[in-house]
């Protein structure tokens, strides 16, 4: 069986339980000789206080004003509170989210960084070996090795290339005054 | 130990290290040059000026700067020699040419042959040479060829050698038509379009796109399929007729173009120019569309199509060139008997070709001579043979 609770029995012997509690409360009580015998205890302490005879000052007491008057300053505690709850409080700055934000930050940046420097596999469009003009010749580029013809002194060069492979700079040696052709060959 | 000790051995320790880094190299143990030993020519003596090997983090860059002097060692006027140069070690099935055109060395003279090298590779034990040079090829003055002709180095060499003939005539007979004012004004024009030539920054891969070192080099595009246009030289013995590639963005690829020989001889040989036009109307010299063969034969009256599955990226300055339109033109011819046709002055005049190609290696050192020795220099030059 389960039993109410103490408050509700203390309630129901005061009589101030509401009535469809009061009710339930008191089927209960009927039935339960634990719970009957708790209910008469709380009558006979009522009736024990009652006996009690109360310090001067209280004697006289309007209870009625009494409770009015503590409402009344709860109410004034509350809207006094509210007040100063609007009030801006200077708070003093915490910095930790923003330093732990920033470290978080500076930890992805580095992590970033150190994945591109790594020596990777090449994409593999640039896998490839790719010929191509450059300032200082004709660069056959495969990889990480790489194979320049240099244009002597660096003088200026025509360059062509042909579809079939192949890439050519022209330039004129200061030393001899002649021509010299420089080749490179894509295989 | 004081500061100033603790100085000195940090500079002696980086002193050490950078000597480790940097060292110069052995001819002898570096280099290996081959030639043949009843080639016409000799090899008297080889210099390796500041060649020097660095070691730049994990890899190895060797700086080769070679000068080869060489000597006629034949009865003949050697007109050119092409060099094949491997560094299969350094770049697999890397190789390249060093060729000297429009050169006229008489039996037992002397001539030097710069070779300037850039290898990088990772850091790895070799061993053996780090270069190899043989000889591809020597032509003569009756356009007879000797050597194992690896590169077709005959074929290049000839062409040199005919546009070489074919300019000196040009420039000799505007000295004998006009005086010397005469041939003045022409080199003095042939200086100018050298000068204004419009040349374009080219990377090129083979099956599939081209790739290149420039970042922002790409213009997206669409791939499209563009026609050639083509400049029709009234005296080329092939005609081209019809032709395409793929074109997107600044980038042209696999390139085919059918061709008909008109002539009454077979032909074994075709090489067609390629300009292209960007979005501002610019047209620049792209390059050539070659035979597909090395050797091929077509016969008088026959269609063949120069197809090529490469990928050439264009760029000017570091920009991408957009290409708008292409053209082309037939510009060597080689017959099946080794005679070869090269467009005349005629032809090139009357195109936009003379202000687009480039000249030939023969009147580039001709432009040269007049630049560094003056008039009297080119006059006795053009009057040498």
């Amino acid at each position: 069986m389960t039993h109410p609770r103490e408050h509700d029995l203390a309630l129901l012997a005061g009589g101030e339980a509401g009535p469809v509690r009061r009710f339930l409360l008191g089927r209960h009580v009927r039935n339960c000789a634990d719970c009957h015998r708790r209910i008469s205890e709380y009558h006979e302490m009522r009736d024990h206080l009652a006996e009690i005879e109360l310090p001067p000052d209280l004697a006289g007491a309007n209870w009625n004003f009494l409770a009015a008057e503590m409402r009344a300053n709860i109410r004034l505690g509350l809207e006094a509170g509210a007040c100063v709850r609007t009030t801006q409080i200077p708070r003093r700055r915490n910095l930790r989210p923003a330093v732990a934000f920033a470290c978080v930050l500076l930890l992805a940046g580095a992590a970033e960084l150190l994945r591109d420097a790594r020596p990777h596999r090449p994409a593999t469009a640039n896998s490839a070996p790719v010929l191509q003009s450059t300032v200082s010749g004709v660069e056959l580029r495969d990889g990480p090795s790489s194979l320049t013809l240099l244009n002597h002194h660096g003088i200026t060069v025509n360059q062509t290339v042909s579809a079939r492979g192949d890439m050519e700079a022209r330039y004129i040696d200061s030393d001899s005054g002649s021509v010299t052709i420089n080749n490179v060959y894509l295989q | 130990m004081s500061i100033c000790s603790k100085i000195a051995f940090l500079t002696l320790a980086l002193a050490a290290s950078l000597a480790a880094q940097e060292t110069a190299l052995d001819a002898s143990n570096s280099v290996k040059i081959d030639l043949p030993s009843d080639a016409p020519l000799n090899l008297i003596s080889t210099t390796m000026g500041d060649s020097r090997a660095t070691s730049r983090g994990g890899a190895i860059v060797l700086d080769l700067h070679m000068g080869l002097t060489l000597r006629n060692s034949g009865g003949r006027h050697i007109r050119g020699v092409t060099l094949l140069i491997t560094a299969q070690e350094f770049a697999p099935g890397g190789k390249g040419s060093v060729a000297r055109p429009s050169i006229d060395v008489p039996p037992g003279e002397n001539f030097t042959l710069p070779v300037d090298i850039r290898l990088v590779r990772p850091v790895r034990e070799t061993a053996g040479p780090l270069v190899r040079v043989q000889l591809d090829g020597v032509l003569f003055d009756d356009l007879s060829f000797y050597g194992p002709n690896k590169l077709n180095s005959q074929r290049a060499l000839t062409f040199w050698e005919v546009e070489a003939q074919r300019d000196r005539a040009y420039f000799r007979h505007a000295l004998q038509a006009k005086g010397q004012p005469g041939l003045q004004q022409e080199i003095l024009a042939s200086i100018a379009r050298q000068s204004d030539r419009p040349q374009l920054d080219v990377s090129l891969s083979r099956n599939g796109r081209a790739v290149g070192s420039i970042v922002g080099s790409a213009v997206p595009g669409t791939d499209r399929m563009a026609q050639f246009a083509f400049l029709t030289l009234p005296d080329a013995p092939v005609e081209p007729l019809e032709g395409w590639a793929m074109i997107s963005g600044n980038e042209a690829r696999s390139p085919q173009i059918e061709v008909l020989n008109k002539s009454a001889r077979p032909v074994r040989y075709v090489e067609v120019g390629w300009l292209v036009k960007d979005k501002q109307g610019h047209e620049y010299l792209a390059g050539s569309v070659p035979a597909s063969e090395s050797v091929m034969v077509l016969p008088a009256g026959q269609h063949a199509r120069l197809r090529q599955d490469t990928a050439l990226k264009f760029t000017r300055a570091g920009r991408p060139i957009e290409i708008d339109s292409m053209t082309a033109y037939v510009s060597q011819v080689e017959f099946a008997d080794g005679k070869v046709w090269v467009p005349s002055r005629r032809d090139l005049d009357s195109s936009p070709l003379l202000r687009v190609t480039a000249p030939s290696p023969e009147e580039q050192r001709l432009a040269d001579i007049y630049s560094k020795k003056g008039l009297a220099a080119l006059v006795t030059e053009l009057n040498r043979y």
